[in-house]
């Protein structure tokens, strides 16, 4: 389920069949012109990879809204990302993924609450073409496998 | 020449008067009956058929095919990607089911589940339907799955609108 108004209204009557967060982490550049692009590129990605999960899961996998960070400082950004997740812990999502394709939060995995979904980033290439589309759609189902494992 | 067929100066007014009030009364109500009747007469877009697959490529096992159509969703307008599982019934009747599951509205697959290997099986909450997308009692989804409008034009299979049943 999304983060809006109607799929959250369903969300309150039925969140006991929705045990799984994915939050997505998406980093704010702004020193060098070409990180820009490359970061403004890494969240259309982010967006479009968690909403294809979401459509096939949508009655188990609650997509949270995003969390957007500075990407300088990881150490405090964990202690901020960590309280994030305790706020959901009131709610009964028992499976925590942080979704990113920034490379540094691999360092820093072991202290995340959650399970980090680290996947490579594509090179800047066209969002709308035919291969893009299929290389979204595989890595989805690899990370979907890997999500129905913890559910059993 | 008889007197029968003379027409007096007050008739040749009324009948004068008749005509030209019954024009302007029909001027009038045309619009009004047009606006009544508009809402049968609209083509309804929602009612589109895309075409989906060829006939032949269908078998008895249920395939999944994908289309994609055009939708405008408030603020939005986007191209959707509709997905359907077709399949031939041993009557030779053409079957297209909506994959979406009536529980929470996930995405089901066919025998994916391998203790079931003849049922729509939905990974979220092991939700099940058999072939022809009735619920199986006893797990989550209480409705069966929704049924595409189909036809069937030169060979090859056209997909409407799913409806509930």
């Amino acid at each position: 389920m999304q983060w809006t108004k109607s799929d959250m209204e369903l969300y309150v009557l039925e969140k006991e069949y929705v045990d799984t967060l994915v939050i997505p982490l998406i980093p704010l550049y702004t020193e060098v012109d070409s990180t820009i692009v490359n970061g403004a590129f890494q969240r259309e990605l982010n967006h479009l990879t968690t909403h294809l999960l979401e459509k096939d899961y949508r009655g188990r996998i609650l997509l949270a809204p995003d969390y957007n960070y500075i990407a300088e400082n990881y150490e405090e950004e964990i202690r901020r990302i960590n309280q994030w997740i305790e706020k959901f812990n009131n709610q009964p999502a028992a499976h925590v993924f942080l979704f990113t394709f920034d490379t540094k939060w691999k360092r820093w995995e072991k202290e995340l609450k959650g399970h980090l979904l680290w996947i490579p980033s594509m090179s800047d290439r066209n969002l709308h073409s035919s291969e893009t589309r299929s290389y979204v759609k595989e890595q989805v189902l690899q990370m979907s496998e890997l999500i129905k494992a913890y559910w059993e | 020449m008889s007197d029968k067929q003379r027409v007096s100066r007050r008739q040749f007014l009324n009948y004068t008067l008749t005509g030209v009030g019954g024009f302007m009364a029909a001027g009038m109500l045309a619009p009004m009956v047009r606006f009544a009747i508009d809402p049968v007469l609209k083509p309804s877009a929602a009612g589109d058929f895309q075409s989906v697959a060829s006939v032949d490529e269908i078998t008895n096992e249920p395939q999944r095919f994908e289309w994609i159509v055009d939708q405008v969703d408030g603020w939005y307008e986007s191209e959707v990607q509709k997905t359907a599982w077709v399949y031939r019934t041993e009557d030779d009747e053409i079957v297209a089911l909506s994959p979406i599951c009536t529980h929470l509205g996930c995405t089901v697959d066919w025998g994916s589940n391998e203790e079931y290997p003849d049922q729509f099986y939905c990974p979220c909450h092991a939700g099940r339907y058999t072939k022809d997308g009735v619920n199986v009692p006893g797990t989550p989804p209480t409705a069966p799955l929704p049924l595409f409008d189909h036809k069937v034009e030169e060979g090859m299979l056209y997909l409407g609108q799913e409806q509930d049943r």
